[in-house]
């Protein structure tokens, strides 16, 4: 009881540990503002990349795709760990608009409805939400063959990020030039001109939430899609996209694909164009889309580092003060001592304190950040009014409203590491008041 | 005289003053390190639009190339403001090398010009380090088509080092047959538009690597007229859509602008009988003045990452403070003597508050240095990194340049020592004022 005592006369009475708790409310508030926007940031890159791709990629990096992919989708569909298989054709081609407008694009040749089985496809959509397996069937015209582009390509951002949607898709062309390949990588046509050409018709666009992928991706139908990027008899694809029924563990999940993919392997070890086989590789959402997810991660843990170098003046703080503290109580420690008190309780007293400067301050920290986070997106839409700043343009970052959802674990992590901060810069003041003896600090002479 | 031996005392005696000093050390060099790196890649930034597209580029409107661009740079050049002037057509289209296929954007050029406005023989792998203008000259194809390709349009970087082997590049790829395909638009006799697919067949003359990850992985320059009968085939005369212009070191580019708008305007009435509308449509701009919007956009972001961190660094004020308080109440002997002596609340504030800056002076210097160690050799703290942790933070793939901008920004670090020695003398204000206070008589009374 009188540890508790005395930490509460000196929180109150000792005005210097004020200062402590307002460097450790700082720290705290600015880290929790930061941390929480850019691990929403990082969040929902995550998750739309995650969606985007599915669970897990059973895929190529090569053009040339691979083939025999329809028994071995039906292998995976047997195991009854998965809810959805999606076989896509990825390529590039040349876009060309009917003013004659040239941007190269990455093409995805997909089954709608396959697709959205195993991602958010669908979801994606403006128009063809609910009714996805006509997604590729222009409103205008059923009978043209159909293409859905990224939604950069045809609608604008406002300035606050947001998509000036219209009721139905306008009237619009676009030609796409590819080069086809033959199983071998060679261009398909020994001819004057070895590339293909289609026109294809607005039928919807689609919001993945992804820069590179709303900006740059046109979506057309697989067989589509071979025509223009595949060449030979065989039927090849570049990826499969596979999401598990809800329960199967995605790193159990590929485990399985990835033994299955080797028996499939082994196979067709006599099969015609099997070499293709060996190219193909089974990732998970995270390994697949690593080139987008992996640098956020990493931005993230740079700027926590930082905060924690940073984060080293606060514990200097704490020494301070304790050092001051512990200067001029010496006549209370020499008292408690006398009475019996033990090192250790003299310990636990002081550590006790900075534990309680710790919990104050970052309570006060946290409360504040939440205080501000809840209203960042409103300040940010005053200072745009009113100084014309913005956090981020819109015009250049596809983010939206600024991401403002404190996260328990984070703010766990951030109080933790603020209560342990003050600890440490109070361990050597504790111990030099443990080293105090009551005969030297009680002596007339001394007091 | 006083005033240096109690200063030099207090730091013998009490070497907590040391934190102060490394606190104030830890945050300048932090503020200066974030506000280099930033500055560097904002000027990395405009430097490499410069290097890319020279300081001035005219660009012709949208399907209307520019005809007797010949007489037109001749013209540029008697303006006695312009080094050098290049003319050149560009394409969006796709790459077909060795059974794979990218999308590029296409450059037709002519090497010679192309050196003297933009340097790009410097960045030429094999010619770069030959005397004479760079050539698009194939060894084993004397008279075929030869073609610049960047490097990363041929190869991946190491997953480890995000370094190229140019060696291996040069010796597989320089010679190789490569085959691009664009797209334009014809108009018919009847106005209807049709796309029309071109093929460039041409041999690999060298490999270009200039640092930017958007030019190496995706540029290829072919001989301008090579690409003018892939997109012209009807133009008689030589048409380009670009003109690239370096101007002599000390013009203005915003002065040289108007000159040269004002030349284009009578040239283009007279000489190739343009309404005002194209004439309106064709743009002269900088090239810094092309990158604005991003400059202006990464400055912001500069802004707000010091604003954070000066927040936290406020903490500075606050470890002064404490420290500067607590030598207050354990020297309050000495205050009370030298007043007794005769010295005045004046020079009992000036002791302190000198003190104070002076701990500033030595925390900015030593930030300064360790901030300026920390820039310079970002580089070798980044591999350091991947060689310790396995972690490669910087990859030219997500931050465009294949090194660390490492130039110190001192106009930011003068400004951040400036404010680092005010937040020192704040801190030490209120506790130099207290001392003032001290009356003699009552600190004296007890001895």
């Amino acid at each position: 009881v009188y540890r508790l005592t005395l930490i509460g006369r000196y929180l109150v009475k000792r005005r210097i540990t004020h200062f402590a708790m307002l460097a450790v409310a700082l720290c705290v508030f600015t880290v929790v503002v930061v941390m929480t926007v850019m691990t929403g940031l990082v969040g929902d890159i995550k998750e739309k990349n995650h969606a985007f791709t599915g669970d897990c990629v059973v895929g190529t990096e090569s053009l040339v795709g691979f083939p025999y992919y329809e028994e071995f989708m039906a292998r995976v569909e047997q195991t009854g760990i998965v809810q959805g298989v999606s076989p896509v054709i990825k390529s590039y081609a040349t876009l060309t608009t009917e003013s004659g407008d040239q941007q190269n694009v990455e093409i995805l040749g997909l089954d709608p409805v396959r697709h959205s089985q195993a991602t958010n496809f669908a979801q994606t959509l403006d128009f063809h939400g609910h009714d996805v397996e006509k997604a590729f069937e222009p409103s205008y015209d059923v009978n043209l063959p159909g293409c859905i582009v990224g939604i950069d390509k045809v609608l604008q951002r406002d300035n606050r990020g947001r998509y000036v949607h219209f009721s139905s898709p306008d009237q619009i062309s676009v030609v796409l030039t590819c080069f086809p390949l033959n199983a071998k990588g060679a261009l398909v046509g020994a001819g004057a001109n070895p590339t293909a050409m289609k026109r294809f018709f607005y039928s919807d666009n689609s919001h993945s939430g992804l820069a590179r992928v709303d900006n740059e991706y046109v979506y057309v139908p697989l067989e589509q899609a071979r025509l223009l990027c595949m060449g030979g008899a065989d039927k090849r694809i570049t990826a499969l996209h596979i999401k598990f029924r809800p329960g199967v563990r995605e790193r159990e999940g590929c485990r399985r694909i990835a033994e299955l993919w080797q028996q499939f392997q082994t196979d067709k070890a006599a099969a015609p164009n099997h070499n293709l086989l060996n190219d193909v590789s089974v990732q998970d959402w995270r390994t697949y889309r690593r080139a987008v997810v992996a640098p956020v991660e990493q931005e993230q843990l740079m700027l926590s580092l930082m905060f924690v170098l940073v984060g080293i003046t606060t514990v200097f703080i704490v020494f301070v003060v304790f050092y001051m503290i512990i200067h001029s109580k010496r006549k209370d420690i020499g008292v408690l001592k006398s009475v019996g008190a033990s090192n250790t309780s003299v310990l636990s007293l002081f550590q006790g304190f900075a534990f309680s400067i710790g919990v104050i301050g970052s309570g006060m920290g946290v409360l504040l950040g939440w205080l501000f986070l809840t209203r960042v997106n409103q300040v940010e839409q005053w200072c745009y009014e009113h100084l014309g700043f913005q956090l981020w343009d819109r015009s250049i970052y596809v983010i939206g409203d600024i991401p403002n959802r404190v996260e328990p674990s984070v703010l766990a992590v951030i109080v933790s590491g603020a209560v342990l901060a003050c600890m440490i810069g109070a361990l050597v003041p504790s111990y030099l008041a443990v080293r105090l003896r009551p005969v030297e600090t009680l002596h007339a002479g001394r007091m | 005289m006083l005033k240096l031996f109690l200063w030099l005392k207090y730091v013998r005696r009490r070497r907590i003053i040391l934190l102060s000093v490394v606190a104030v050390a830890l945050s300048v060099s932090l503020l200066i390190a974030v506000a280099s790196l930033f500055t560097g890649f904002i000027a990395a930034f405009e430097r490499s639009a410069v290097q890319a597209i020279g300081d001035i580029v005219i660009r012709a409107p949208e399907g209307i190339p520019f005809e007797k661009y010949p007489a037109f740079l001749a013209q540029l050049e008697h303006t006695g403001m312009i080094e050098a002037a290049t003319a050149s057509l560009s394409a969006e289209g796709l790459i077909h090398m060795r059974g794979n296929v990218r999308p590029v954007l296409i450059w037709g050029i002519d090497p010679a010009g192309q050196a003297r406005v933009v340097g790009l023989k410097g960045s030429l792998i094999c010619q770069g380090k030959r005397d004479g203008e760079p050539s698009f000259a194939v060894p084993d194809d004397p008279g075929g088509i030869g073609g610049f390709v960047g490097i990363g349009v041929l190869a991946k970087p190491d997953e480890q080092t995000d370094q190229y082997n140019q060696a291996e590049v040069c010796r597989d790829m320089v010679n190789q047959r490569a085959t691009l395909t664009t797209v334009t638009m014809e108009i018919g006799a009847d106005g209807r538009r049709t796309p029309r697919r071109s093929t460039i067949s041409f041999h690999v003359a060298d490999i270009v690597f200039t640092g930017v990850h958007q030019f190496d992985s995706s540029f290829v320059y072919i001989p301008i007229e090579t690409l003018q009968k892939a997109l012209y085939p009807r133009k008689a005369e030589a048409v380009a859509t670009t003109i690239n212009v370096l101007l002599k070191p000390g013009v203005s580019p915003e002065a040289a602008v108007e000159r040269i708008r004002t030349l284009w305007e009578a040239f283009a009435t007279k000489e190739l009988n343009w309404g005002p509308m194209a004439i309106d449509l064709t743009a002269i701009r900088t090239a810094r003045e092309m990158q604005k919007i991003y400059v202006a956009e990464f400055e912001k972001q500069r802004g707000i990452l010091e604003t954070t961190f000066s927040v936290i660094s406020f903490s500075v004020v606050v470890l002064v403070f404490c420290i500067f308080h607590m030598m207050v109440k354990l020297k309050q002997q000495d205050i009370a003597i030298i007043k007794s002596c005769g010295a005045a609340n004046s020079s009992v504030i000036g002791l302190f508050l000198g003190f104070g800056v002076s701990v500033g002076v030595a925390g900015a210097g030593l930030g300064t240095v360790l901030g300026y160690l920390i820039t310079r050799n970002i580089n070798q703290i980044e591999a350091w990194i991947r060689v310790l942790f396995g972690l490669k933070l910087w990859r030219s793939s997500v931050y465009m340049f294949d090194r660390i901008p490492n130039e110190v920004d001192w106009g930011s670090a003068a400004w951040f020592a400036t404010l680092a020695m005010l937040a020192a003398a704040v801190g030490a204000l209120v506790p130099a004022l207290v001392a003032a206070r001290t009356r003699p008589v009552e600190v004296l009374r007890h001895e």
